[in-house]
């Protein structure tokens, strides 16, 4: 009854009503200091180092170069960078939204005795911060000598309260019905998991995927700490050892360097971005 | 527990919260099924964040550098930590940054999700993709493009100001402005995460119960009150409490931003945590800090679900 | 999404399969009688292509001992060093910021090399200025890579065009070819170019304070009591703070990097910096040159910049023993000059002419001023906290507040870490 409905209330087309222009427009201001910064990111690795800090400042280059690019190619092993990057953070990412939707679907589907006092502890486990816990984490990977691997940077993150408790929230939220019915039919628990719940949570995934892999790809401290040689660094933690003497940092490469860093994930939000319309397209007919 | 929103009901139960879960069953099977389910998660929670937690609450009763001899000092760390004036300071700093970061993240990204969530939005994909950007640059190089606007001698922002007369001075370096700059930049740089959140939340509410809202006459205001905000609980709960555990771990946009200055007005407990762990190798004062603020943290996120459970009985009255 | 889940599952066992396996490279060790060292350092730039050369040079100059480096930053360096030295992996060689030094030696972190300073014939060569830094309660935990005075490098074009001809000699010279090279075009009490770029916190080194603290015969601690509050510190901050407050010779509220931005945007004439300002301006298109702290008052002093590498105390004594063959190979003459000319900074050895370094102005230049250099803090354990109350002091004072006062909070500051165990 739904999808009919909708179709008569629906408007036609968006352009059609003023509200709509309203809304774009409020939106593209919003837009436009948000996006500032970025702007001055990008434009800024195009820049001759001599107009980086150059006064009177200006947004746009006045002398566009690649030279920025030139230099962090002929200084760091970029391609290897990269590589590692998708490595790590793909593999986090992989192996996070695995076991963490699993173990959601126990807190959020399966009533068993601890489950509340299960969840409050995992929660509690975000709380601690991990300046706190490097030192004997550390120890431990290292005691299984992982230290300057692969293992060391994904095995400890394959798991994350974070995302158990993300997606534990959501799966709260999908209808009872689907699953009764499907255990009704003497689905399996794992079956309902697999063709009930992950379906119909693919907004929720998607965006723990995107806020794992961001998270990961970016992060500095934990591939500078758990590895040693430059053939294991991944793009950002890489980009630190373009650093001068006394802190002094050329800003014209590191935001070239930013940049690259920067498109994947772009690119990897905007195919999400896609799927998202596309999985509520469907969720609304159902 | 149950929305009101008419003849929807029957389609649709409402979430639970987190202190109601309904039982499906009963027995030894269900909670080994769970344990299955949870058995690789737990296995990696256990080994890689309980066991190094257990490590540093045992730290934090002895006089320890992390790699030289350790010496028991009961509660001694927790008792120094409350006597030091810079820690006590920055216990009461990372309370104002909360306090602002929390709700304004919140605010802003609830608000920013109803926008770029609205059907009659053109382009909004694009426009969700654009907001979502700070989220994706790296913090180290967002603090170059913030210190290139903001700079009091070399900056954009000044430059631009100063042909309005307009003299915006060193916002990073004065005592008084210098944590709401930091905390204006923390939320540039997260809100697109929390928006998508709630888009993907926005999202997971049947159309219908608007439709259904609107025949019964219900107004924009009255449809966000009894429709958005009640199937919104869960995700908003989350947020919130994310965003806390966020902002009371305020690091590194502290660390790119202003180092803690000045005068240590914009000293936080992890920078405090940091500086005594890694810089003066007290591994016990660290710890017991960190075991201070994880109390704190979980003081706050239990009051934030009562309020969260609650606020869905108020909606659903 | 049957199909995809399965996919994932093999995906993550076949990784973490992999990734198992790909941790057993990380063996290294002592086999067949020779020893291999890790060594960490932070010299990220052309000095560290340099340093890394040497290190391969040492490894084809003889069979025993295979040095390998890992060049992270010095923050990098800070942040990685204590969990590794916990879990008993630390490299057995890492350089390190001087000042940083002591809190680790405190700890037992790093070997005493007295016994490699009394039989090693090239140890005996290193000037003893840089020696002081490795001392901590009067044991020797490292050995100098670099040691260099706090200078003044200037934009020479603002030079010529405010008709300086020579560079200042004394402090009240300085003040006023700073307040000449204040501009002040629009007269709206900002200048647009500032004679100075003075930093109030985190200034380079840590050493710029204490370098002017020095010329008037301050200091900030001597022999483990805190001296920051003396006549002649007061003296120096209101000297100088009133020169911002006042004269506006420098903006206020910039840290080290902030003011050689500005140095390197053109507008400011001078900043107090490393040897390597000369270079990062010239890429900024500025031509500037260097110059020695002008005299204060009592002394011609500057701070130095310091870079000690000590031994971790986890190596054997076989890697101590092969460390120390590195160092004496690292101070050989030929080395020694080699690193100087490739660092930019003075040889750290009295057995290098001055004449071999010649070759490069600015190092030459700074060799001449080596002298003068004062190392920051040595022995002190608790530097960080130390240099934290300098900082507070200097920032309250250009901030407008009474130096006198300001000096006298940060003093109690000091005084506490000093005594501090």
């Amino acid at each position: 009854m739904t999808a009919a409905l909708a179709r008569t209330l629906r408007p036609r087309h968006p352009w059609a009503r003023p509200s709509s222009w309203i809304l774009f427009v409020l939106a593209l201001i919003g837009v436009a200091v948000v996006v500032l910064p970025i702007l001055i990111i990008v434009l800024t690795a195009f820049k001759p180092t001599a107009e980086v800090n150059a006064f009177p400042p200006s947004l746009l280059p006045k002398a566009w170069t690649l030279d920025n690019f030139a230099v962090i190619f002929q200084q760091l092993p970029f391609a290897r960078l990269i590589l590692n990057s998708f490595v790590f953070a793909g593999g986090v990412t992989l192996l996070a939204l695995l076991f963490d939707s699993l173990a959601a679907y126990a807190l959020a589907r399966i009533d068993f005795t601890g489950s509340r006092l299960l969840l409050v502890l995992i929660i509690a486990s975000l709380m601690i911060p991990f300046q706190a816990t490097l030192v004997p984490l550390y120890q431990l990977v290292a005691g299984f000598g992982w230290v300057n691997s692969f293992a060391a940077l994904i095995i400890p993150r394959a798991a994350d309260a974070f995302g158990i408790f993300f997606l534990r929230q959501f799966f709260l939220a999908l209808p009872r019905d689907l699953d009764n019915a499907a255990r009704i039919d003497g689905a399996s628990e794992f079956r309902i998991f697999r063709s009930v719940i992950l379906p119909n949570a693919l907004p929720a995934l998607l965006t723990l995927g995107v806020f794992t892999f961001v998270n990961n790809w970016n992060d500095l401290l934990w591939p500078l700490v758990f590895t040693n040689d430059q053939e294991m660094a991944t793009i950002t933690s890489g980009l630190t050892l373009l650093t001068g003497p006394s802190g002094i940092v050329p800003y014209g490469p590191l935001m070239a360097g930013a940049l690259i860093a920067l498109t994947p994930l772009a690119i990897l939000f905007v195919i999400v971005q896609r799927r998202f319309v596309a999985s509520i397209a469907t969720s609304g007919l159902k | 527990m149950t929305t009101q929103v008419g003849a929807v009901r029957r389609d649709y139960r409402a979430p639970r919260s987190l202190s109601d879960p309904r039982p499906l069953g009963r027995g030894l099977l269900r909670t080994l099924t769970a344990l299955c389910f949870l058995a690789p998660a737990l296995t990696i929670l256990i080994l890689f964040v309980a066991s190094p937690m257990l490590a540093a609450l045992r730290t934090s009763f002895f006089s320890s550098s992390g790699f030289g001899p350790e010496t028991f000092v009961g509660g001694a760390n927790y008792a120094r930590i409350f006597q030091d004036p810079l820690l006590v300071k920055a216990m009461g700093n990372t309370a104002i940054y909360a306090a602002l970061f929390t709700p304004v993240a919140v605010v802003v990204a609830l608000l920013v999700a109803l926008v770029v969530a609205d059907e009659r939005l053109p382009f909004r994909g694009l426009l969700r993709s654009a907001l979502f950007l700070p989220f994706i640059v790296s913090l180290a190089v967002a603090a170059f493009a913030w210190g290139f606007l903001l700079d009091p001698q070399l900056g954009l922002l000044n430059y631009w100001l100063r042909g309005l007369g307009i003299r915006l001075g060193n916002v990073l370096q004065d005592p008084v402005l210098a944590m709401p700059t930091v905390v204006l930049v923390a939320v540039w740089k997260s809100f697109g995460f929390y928006m998508v959140v709630f888009v993907a939340g926005l999202q997971d509410i049947p159309r219908s119960l608007y439709e259904a809202a609107r025949v019964d006459g219900a107004g924009a205001l009255r449809r966000f009150r009894s429709v958005t905000l009640p199937l919104l609980n869960n995700t908003l709960t989350f947020v919130v409490i994310f965003a806390l555990i966020a902002a009371l771990q305020a690091f590194d946009q502290i660390y790119v931003l202003t180092q803690g200055g000045p005068l240590h007005a914009t000293d936080t407990v992890v920078t405090e945590i940091y500086q005594s762990g890694f810089k003066e190798l007290d591994l016990g004062i660290a710890s017991a800090l960190s075991y201070v603020l994880l109390g704190a943290t979980l003081l706050l996120s239990l009051i934030q679900f009562a309020l969260g459970s609650r606020r869905e009985k108020d909606l659903a009255s | 999404m049957k199909r995809t889940v399965a996919a994932a599952l093999a995906l993550g066992v076949g990784l973490a399969a992999a990734l198992t396996g790909c941790a057993a490279s990380d063996a290294g060790g002592s086999g067949s009688g020779k020893t291999t060292l890790t060594f960490w350092h932070g010299y990220t730039a052309d000095d560290g292509k340099k340093l890394n050369k040497i290190i391969d040079e040492f490894n084809a100059s003889q069979s025993k001992v295979t040095v390998k480096y890992s060049v992270k930053t010095w923050q990098v360096i800070g942040d990685s060093l204590l969990p590794a030295l916990a879990a008993k992996k630390a490299p057995q060689i890492v350089a390190l910021p001087a000042e940083q030094l002591p809190v680790y030696a405190g700890k037992n972190a790093f070997a005493d090399l007295g016994d490699y300073y009394s039989s090693s014939s090239a140890a005996k060569s290193i000037k003893p200025e840089a020696v002081t830094m490795e001392e901590v309660g009067g044991k020797k935990y490292g050995v100098p890579t670099g040691f260099v005075p706090l200078s003044v490098v200037y934009n020479k074009k603002m030079f010529d065009a405010a008709g300086i001809t020579s560079f200042p000699k004394t402090w009240d010279e300085w003040l006023a070819a700073a307040k000449k090279l204040t501009v002040d075009e629009n007269g709206d009490g900002t200048p647009e170019q500032y004679g100075l770029a003075l930093p109030d916190r985190q200034t380079v080194g840590n050493g710029v304070w204490a370098s002017l603290f020095y010329g008037n015969g301050g200091a900030i601690e001597k022999n483990g009591k805190a001296v920051l509050d003396s006549a002649a510190n007061v003296e120096t901050l209101t000297y100088w703070a009133n020169a911002v407050t006042k004269d506006k010779i420098s903006p206020t509220g910039l840290d080290g990097i902030k003011s050689d931005n500005l140095f390197a945007s053109g507008k400011a004439a001078m900043e107090v910096g490393g040897p390597w300002m000369v270079a990062v301006a010239a890429g900024n298109k500025i031509d500037a040159g260097m110059a020695a702290i002008p005299a204060g008052p009592k002394a011609q002093a500057a701070s130095a910049i310091g870079v000690s590498m000590g031994i971790t105390s986890t190596a054997t004594a076989a890697e101590k023993k092969a460390a120390e063959t590195f160092f004496d190979y690292f101070y050989s003459k030929k080395v020694a000059a080699e690193w100087s000319l490739g660092s930019g900074w003075p040889p750290l050895t009295t057995n290098v002419a001055e004449s071999a370094v010649s070759s490069n102005p600015t190092v030459a230049t700074l060799t001449a001023l080596a002298d003068r250099a004062r190392p920051l803090l040595p022995g002190v354990i608790k530097s960080s906290d130390v240099l934290s109350a300098v900082d507070d002091a200097t920032q309250r004072a250009l901030g407008g507040e009474d130096p006198a006062a300001a000096l006298k909070a940060s003093q109690l500051l000091v005084q506490s870490a000093l005594s501090a165990k």
